[in-house]
C-alpha cells in the first residue's frame, strides 16, 4: 500500500524529545507512540548545526541549513560592528517554510507554536506564534482574531513557562505541565473547528523539563541522588504527552499521515567551560578592567587593540575573531587569519577536562558544515566534550571550568539527535531508519500532500 | 524616480485583495492608487480608466486596478486572486511577488526596543543566551 490516500498531514514537535526516552534503552511506555512506530516507520533525526531550537525548527521545516538561512542561535550579529545583535524571530526567516509552500499550492494550513513564527505572517489558513512572542504582544496569531478565539477557548493561552530558573521544583513542574495541556488543548480546538490539510504543533514542555531537571532523573548526571522526589518526573511527562498525542491521533482518520519530530535531543550536563576565561588565559582576549566578580562579556570594557577571539555562551559557543579591515578595530590581518583559526581549533580541541582527560572538543569551521555560509556567521562553531559541557561566556571566575550556572539551575545539555516516527498509514510495519536528518522532514510533508518539493531544498523525502 | 507598476487583480476576492494590499503597500512606504468600481464611475469608461493607470504608474504610482475590463498598458502585473485565499493571505503573495521584482522591500517590524529586551531576559533565563 502506497501513500496516494493521504490527503492530510499532522506534524507533532516535540521540542528536545530525547530518543532515548522514546526508542529505549530507557523508553518509557509510551503505548501510542509505539502505535505509530509499530505501524510505520521511525528512527533517530540528526539535527543541524548547531543543534538549539534556533535554528534548527526552521532548519526542519524549510528543508534548508543555518547557512542557507542565515543565524545560527537566537541572537546573531548583524554585522561586523561589535555590538549590534539581533533576535532571528520570523523576520529574519527569509526561506518559505513548508506551510507558505503549502499555502500558496492551495492547502489549508494550521501552525502552532512552531518556533520563530513571531512575528505572525499570513498563511492560508491559521497560525499561532511559538514562545518568541513577548508576553505583552497582543497580536502573535493569524488572523488576529484567532487570539481571542484561543483565549476564550482556553482560558489564556500560554506562550511559555514563567520563572524557569528556580528552586522551586513543584511550583516549575506544575507550570510546564500546564504549558504542555495548554498547547494540546490549543490543537485540539483548531484540529476540530478548522478545515486543515497540513496541521503542526510544536510542544515546548519537554525541552524545559529536561534544563530544569535531568539531574533528578538520570543516573549518569554527576549530581543524581537515588530517591530523590523527581526520579520518575521525566517519566510521567512523556506518558502524559504520549495520552495526548493519543487523543489527537485518535481524531484523524487513514487519510491523515501522522508525524513525531523533535529538533534535537539531551544529555547530561556536566559542568561548563568559561570560553572567554580561556581566551583571556590564552593571551587572546583582554579587558580594560578585569571584574572581580562573575560578569557577563557583554557587560565588561574589552579592549579590542588587544583582543584577536572573543566568543558568546550558551549550549555552545560561537568564537569571533577580530579581523583587520572587517571588525571596527580589527587586530588579525586578513592574510594571517586562516593560519590563526586553525591554530585555534588545535588550542580548543586540546583542551582537557577539570581532571586533565581529554575534553573531546570540537571547533568547526561554518565553510565545512554548511553548502553557504549567509549573514554574519560565527568563525568558529565549539562543541565543549561533544557537549557534555555548555559553553559559559562570562568571564570573573577562578578557572575555565565552572559546575555552576551562571544564569542559574540547568541540569541538561543539548544532544545531536532527535526523534523521527511517521505513521504514514503505508504499512510499513515498525520499520526502523538510519541516516534521517531534520532537513529531509519539509520534503517528506511535501511529498505526502503531492507538493513539488523546490529544488534547492537540501533534504530528501523519507519513505 | 521609483518604478510604478499597475497591478490588475481578478477574481471574487479582488476589491477586498485591493483593500488590504494598498494598506500594506502604504506601510511599506509606497505611493498607492485604487482603480476600483468609485473611481471607474468617476473617469467614465474602462478605456479612461486604463489610461489613468499607466500615467500614474509611468510616474512611479503602484495602481491597483480591481474593477473589469480595465486594460492598462505599460509596466503591469496580472493576478488572479485564489477563491480560497483570504484577501490577507493573497496580498501577502502579491507582496512577494512585487519583492521578487525588485518593487517592494519586505523588512518587517521587529521587536520594539522593551520587546527586544524582555526577550533577551527570557532567553538568557532558558539557557540558550547569557
Amino acid at each position: 500500500m502506497g501513500t496516494s490516500h493521504i490527503r492530510r498531514v499532522l506534524v507533532i514537535g516535540l521540542d528536545c524529545a530525547t530518543p532515548q526516552f522514546v526508542f529505549g534503552p530507557q523508553d518509557f511506555d509510551l503505548p501510542h507512540l509505539r502505535a505509530l512506530m509499530n505501524a510505520g516507520c521511525w528512527g533517530p533525526l540528526r539535527s543541524c548545526h548547531p543543534p538549539i531550537t534556533v535554528p534548527a525548527w526552521a532548519a526542519m521545516t524549510s528543508g534548508k541549513d543555518p547557512g542557507a538561512l542565515g543565524f545560527y542561535g537566537f541572537r546573531n550579529r548583524k554585522d561586523h560592528s561589535y555590538d549590534a545583535l539581533f533576535t532571528a524571530n520570523a523576520t529574519a526567516v527569509r526561506e518559505k517554510r513548508v506551510w507558505d509552500i503549502l499555502s500558496r499550492a492551495g492547502k489549508k494550513v494550521a501552525v502552532l507554536g512552531v518556533p520563530q513564527t513571531y512575528p505572525p505572517k499570513p498563511v492560508n489558513g491559521w497560525l499561532v506564534s511559538g514562545f518568541l512572542a513577548p508576553e505583552s504582544a497582543t497580536d502573535f496569531t493569524y488572523p488576529k482574531a484567532l487570539k481571542q478565539e484561543l483565549d476564550a477557548a482556553l482560558g489564556r493561552y500560554i506562550i511559555d513557562v514563567k520563572d524557569f530558573r528556580t528552586e522551586d521544583k513543584d511550583g516549575l513542574i506544575e507550570r510546564i505541565f500546564a504549558l504542555m495541556h495548554n498547547r494540546f488543548d490549543a490543537a485540539r480546538h483548531l484540529m476540530d473547528g478548522k478545515p486543515w490539510d497540513f496541521f503542526m504543533l510544536v510542544e515546548m514542555g519537554m525541552d524545559r523539563l529536561h534544563h530544569a531537571l535531568w539531574r533528578f532523573c538520570d543516573p549518569r548526571h554527576p549530581q543524581f541522588e537515588p530517591g530523590n522526589p523527581y526520579e520518575n518526573i521525566f517519566r510521567d511527562f512523556y506518558q502524559a504527552v504520549d495520552e495526548r498525542i493519543g487523543d489527537l491521533v485518535s481524531r484523524v482518520g487513514d487519510d491523515t499521515a501522522v508525524l513525531v519530530v523533535s529538533d534535537h535531543g539531551a544529555k547530561p550536563m556536566v559542568g561548563g567551560i568559561c570560553v572567554n576565561q580561556w581566551l583571556m588565559q590564552e593571551g587572546l582576549l583582554a579587558l580594560h578592567n578585569a571584574p572581580d566578580k562573575q560578569t557577563r562579556i557583554e557587560d565588561c570594557r574589552i579592549d579590542w587593540a588587544k583582543t584577536k577571539a572573543w566568543s558568546t555562551g550558551g549550549y555552545y559557543a560561537r568564537i569571533f575573531i577580530n579581523v583587520q579591515g572587517r571588525e571596527p578595530e580589527g587586530v588579525v590581518r586578513p592574510e594571517d587569519y586562516e593560519a590563526f583559526r586553525d591554530d585555534l581549533v588545535r588550542r580548543i580541541e586540546a583542551m582537557p577536562d577539570h581532571e586533565g582527560r581529554p575534553l573531546g572538543s570540537k571547533a568547526h569551521k561554518p565553510r565545512d558544515l554548511y553548502r553557504k555560509v549567509n549573514g554574519v556567521a560565527p568563525d568558529l562553531i565549539v562543541y565543549f566534550g561533544d557537549l557534555n559541557w555548555r559553553s559559559v561566556g562570562s568571564v570573573g571566575y577562578n578557572s575555565i571550568y565552572t559546575f555552576e550556572n551562571d544564569t542559574g539551575p540547568d541540569d541538561a545539555n543539548h544532544d545531536h539527535h532527535g526523534i523521527f516516527i511517521m505513521d504514514n498509514r503505508s504499512g510499513q510495519k515498525g520499520v526502523q531508519l538510519e541516516g534521517l536528518n531534520l532537513m529531509d522532514v519539509a520534503p517528506t510533508i511535501l511529498g505526502l500532500l503531492g507538493v513539488e518539493t523546490p529544488p534547492d531544498m537540501q533534504g530528501r523525502p523519507i519513505t | 524616480m521609483r518604478q510604478g507598476l499597475s497591478l490588475r487583480l481578478t477574481g471574487e476576492q479582488a476589491a477586498d485583495t485591493a483593500k488590504v494590499l494598498g494598506a500594506r503597500l502604504i506601510e511599506l512606504g509606497k505611493n498607492v492608487e485604487q482603480i476600483d468600481a468609485d473611481a471607474l464611475e468617476h473617469l467614465g469608461n474602462t478605456v479612461a480608466a486604463a489610461c489613468a493607470c499607466a500615467l500614474l504608474a509611468r510616474n512611479g504610482v503602484i495602481v491597483i486596478a480591481s474593477c473589469e475590463g480595465v486594460e492598462p498598458e505599460g509596466a503591469r502585473m496580472d493576478v488572479a486572486i485564489d477563491p480560497n485565499d483570504t484577501p490577507d493571505f493573497a496580498a501577502e503573495k502579491i507582496l512577494d511577488q512585487l519583492a521578487e521584482r525588485g518593487l517592494v522591500d519586505l523588512e518587517s517590524t521587529d521587536y520594539s526596543p522593551e520587546e527586544e529586551e524582555q526577550i533577551r531576559q527570557r532567553l538568557a533565563d532558558l539557557g540558550y543566551i547569557e
